[in-house]
């Protein structure tokens, strides 16, 4: 394992927060370098979240003039955030969207982030790796779609990423075994019961990983064990880019422009080259010159924001000559089961990510569907709890009883690798949102093996919870996270990006986020999505010693 | 503490309105609000301050929202958690979830449209309005609506109405400190934290839950429940006619503007 001095030394984040008690570096953000909007920077990053903070790290540490636009604000978790459920509602995107489809996804608080830090504010903590077999499930199964990229040359990438979150964990048995640079953290009542269930049905777990402190890092103090991780950690043990990878940056001559909402990228249509972005700031429109142009929106906005750019020459929206923009879009199955215990569990209580099981992740010839799903602890605090009780069809006195029980109960989670479909998409919708943009339209229906795998998951874990003496069991059927819709692929007529993630289309703009996620296995994306950016980062940077960088995708991985 | 923080059942923890026996007796969780972070201790405190001034709904909308939250959260009397009043300013504020139906209008649109159906169905059904309806007959018609599912109600599809409704009022009932006392809940946690984690294990000011209640005895209430869907649908209530996508709703909540 590298030693805490190589990881300072490539990303003094967490030393660069402050050691006074206060959680933001509000010296650093003072003092941060300012761009004029006609001042051409090498790079315009639109969206500061997994994968635009760690592209802005990354290339200000290489001495590029980058400039970071987020749609929100810039959080001090001091200031703006709270130890409580519903007044955490700031946290999400909230602007209008409209959801369609057989089966409908929720947005907002369920994966849709604002401000700088992006959903990694408010995400569990979970961090796992793709699994090895996730890069080529359409060569081994016939489903999905095989990347222009293998896992070899993410792994090192997965590596510093995972030391400079950092992540606790047990040592990792699946997928490409690997271990983790802080031991895993104590399991809390519910974590237990998920142990024991599954101990009983021979099914192997272990504690992590997740990207929580356990133990100081820098500046960041441990884990309290508070339970709020998805109301934005305001201990700081908790990772996120906000703390992760922007200090770094902004020591390192990055801006960051928060409260700043990006309305299109402009292009020259003469030289099919991206000149900036067009943005408002306070109500007005405001332009940013670049030399290039990363989008990193996510699976929502930054279809959005492309199908928004249209001009003369695209028609259709930038790099959408072959009509993929906004498609393939995914999200995990995630049911959820909880068992009802005569001890009292207190869900609440620890981080709700504590232990896991991948041991379904693969597929299973003997079963009737392809690839697979993983199982996790998750805690639902009371409102979110009265969601899974009012999904019974429980109201009234019945809701009541069943909320008054709610110390007696323990949750688990799945996550389900559903498939990428062409019509699960963004589109624009007619209903245009307080800027007068088109607000996205998201449909999503599942397929038959999307359908398999939902119940096989579901099953899995009502036995777990009965095998661990649960006296009742309730399940609820949710979605998790959200990747694809600018997907990476070996041509320029299957996807958006190449495996740099440059758009095949014009060659000064990128996309650099979870959109370009050709398959998404049963993994929590934020650490690939990471690990994507920091790659493609590392791409650019070596490019521009050769010029214009030069195009990839063609050569086969190594 | 102030007694004003405090719930204003004399035993502490009880919240008001609860019919049922209290399960953490003398637990409040506002005793902990020392211990909170000042941002957090005001977000709270303020749920439990003078409720702001009614700015979305009209009076008529009022009755109606006031009796379908009580039906929904099974609150009978004053006090309550002023669940209308947090919707009401949610709506004004325009603070959705960051999403809606295809099938559905936006948020705003969605609650007046359906308060206006929920009248409309009290009058077809019993011939008076959705406020005068007692207790009972009002469960039976939230019974019907529920159990319509994906089906038509009043122009409106009838679940993405239900999720409208119980997605803002249990928003609003379990963000109120009141009813963190009754499920035993402990509240913002920042900067104390938790010490004891595991299977029975407490922190010493958390209440342990009382061992001599049956925890699900109350599964009869669904029992009746569906008995008393059943007598409703014997006196036609489940027949009102919904009007397909134009339905009275809407003209309703066209004739209101």
């Amino acid at each position: 394992m590298t030693g805490l001095g190589s990881v300072r030394r490539r990303n003094a984040s967490a030393w660069l927060l402050p050691n006074d008690g206060q959680r933001a570096d509000h010296r650093l953000r003072r003092d941060m370098r300012r761009y004029a909007d006609d001042d051409e920077v090498d790079i315009v990053i639109v969206g500061l979240g997994a994968g635009g903070s760690v592209l802005l790290q990354r290339l200000a540490r290489s001495g590029w003039r980058a400039v970071g636009i987020d749609a929100g604000p810039f959080w001090d978790p001091d200031a703006d955030w709270v130890s409580d459920e519903a007044g955490s509602h700031h946290l999400y995107w909230t602007d209008p969207r409209v959801i369609d489809g057989e089966d409908p996804v929720a947005l907002g608080s369920n994966n849709s982030g604002r401000g700088v830090g992006g959903s990694m504010v408010h995400f569990a903590g979970y961090v796992p790796r793709f699994h090895p077999s996730d890069f080529s499930t359409y060569s081994a199964d016939g489903v999905g779609a095989d990347w222009p990229l293998g896992y070899a040359e993410l792994a090192p990438y997965y590596r510093a990423i995972e030391q400079e979150l950092p992540v606790a964990g047990q040592r990792w048995p699946w997928g490409d075994p690997h271990g983790y640079p802080h031991s895993p953290h104590p399991v809390s009542g519910n974590g237990m019961v998920l142990q024991r269930g599954a101990l009983e049905l021979g099914i192997e777990t272990r504690v992590g990983p997740v990207a929580i402190t356990n133990g100081r890092f820098g500046n960041r103090p441990h884990c309290i064990y508070r339970g709020f991780c998805l109301q934005g950690c305001k201990v700081n043990a908790k990772a996120s880019p906000l703390i992760t990878h922007i200090p770094d940056a902004l020591a390192h001559g990055a801006e960051v422009r928060p409260d700043a909402m990006v309305s299109a990228v402009e292009v020259d249509d003469d030289t099919g080259l991206a000149t900036g972005v067009r943005y408002f700031s306070g109500g007005v429109e405001r332009r940013q010159r670049a030399r290039i142009v990363a989008v990193c929106g996510y699976a929502i906005e930054t279809p959005r924001l492309l199908l928004n750019s249209a001009t003369r020459r695209w028609k259709h929206g930038l790099a959408n000559d072959e009509d993929q923009v906004g498609r393939y879009v995914m999200v995990q199955g995630a049911p959820q089961a909880a068992g009802r215990f005569d001890e009292e569990i207190r869900m609440y209580k620890a981080p709700p990510p504590e232990v896991t099981s991948e041991e379904f992740y693969e597929t299973d010839p003997t079963k009737p569907y392809q690839r697979g799903y993983s199982i996790q602890t998750v805690s639902p605090l009371p409102i979110t709890w009265a969601e899974h009780v009012a999904a019974q069809g429980h109201w009234g006195s019945v809701l009541r009883e069943y909320m008054r029980d709610y110390v007696h109960w323990a949750t688990i989670g799945a996550l389900c690798e559903y498939l990428p479909r062409p019509d699960n998409r963004v589109t624009l919708d007619e209903e245009t949102d307080r800027y007068g943009l088109p607000v996205a339209r998201f449909s999503y229906s599942l397929c038959d093996n999307d359908r398999h795998l939902l119940k096989a998951a579901r099953d899995k874990q009502t036995a777990i919870l009965e095998a661990a003496g649960a006296t009742e069991v309730i399940t609820i059927d949710r979605n998790a996270h959200l990747v694809g819709g600018a997907r990476m692929s070996a041509d320029a007529k299957t996807g958006v990006v190449d495996r740099d993630l440059r758009t095949w289309a014009i060659s000064n703009l990128y996309v650099v986020d979870g959109s370009v996620l050709p398959t998404q296995g049963s993994a929590n994306p934020a650490l690939t999505i990471m690990a994507l950016a920091a790659r493609a980062a590392d791409r650019m940077i070596q490019g521009q010693r050769a010029g214009t960088p030069r195009r990839a995708g063609a050569e086969q991985p190594t | 503490m102030s007694p004003l923080l405090r719930g204003p059942a004399e035993s502490g923890g009880a919240t008001p309105g609860a019919e049922a026996p209290e399960r953490f007796p003398g637990f409040d969780v506002m005793e902990e609000v020392e211990r909170w972070d000042a941002v957090t201790a005001g977000v709270v405190l303020s749920r439990l301050g003078p409720a702001p001034r009614l700015e979305f709904f009209t009076i008529t909308e009022e009755a109606i929202g006031r009796a379908l939250f009580d039906q929904l959260l099974d609150q009978h009397d004053d006090p309550r958690v002023p669940v209308f009043e947090m919707v009401d300013a949610r709506l004004a504020a325009g603070e959705t979830d960051g999403w809606r139906y295809a099938d559905l209008p936006e948020d705003a649109d969605a609650f007046r449209r359906s308060f206006a159906a929920l009248d409309v169905h009290a009058g077809d059904a019993f011939a008076t309005t959705y406020a005068d309806l007692d207790w009972h007959d009002r469960n039976d018609l939230m019974q019907v609506i529920q159990q319509r599912g994906s089906e038509d109600w009043y122009g409106l599809r009838a679940d993405r109405v239900w999720s409208l409704w119980t997605r803002y009022a249990c928003t609003a009932f379990y963000s109120h400190p009141w009813a963190w006392n009754e499920i035993g809940f402990g509240g913002p946690a920042y900067p104390r934290g938790y010490k004891n984690l595991g299977i029975d294990a407490r922190e010493p000011w958390e209440v342990a839950d009382r061992s001599d209640i049956d925890p699900v005895g109350r599964g009869d209430e669904v029992e009746y429940a569906r008995r008393r869907h059943a007598e409703a649908r014997t006196r036609q209530l489940g027949q009102a006619d919904p009007k397909g996508p134009h339905g009275v709703g809407q003209e309703l909540a066209d004739r209101d503007r």
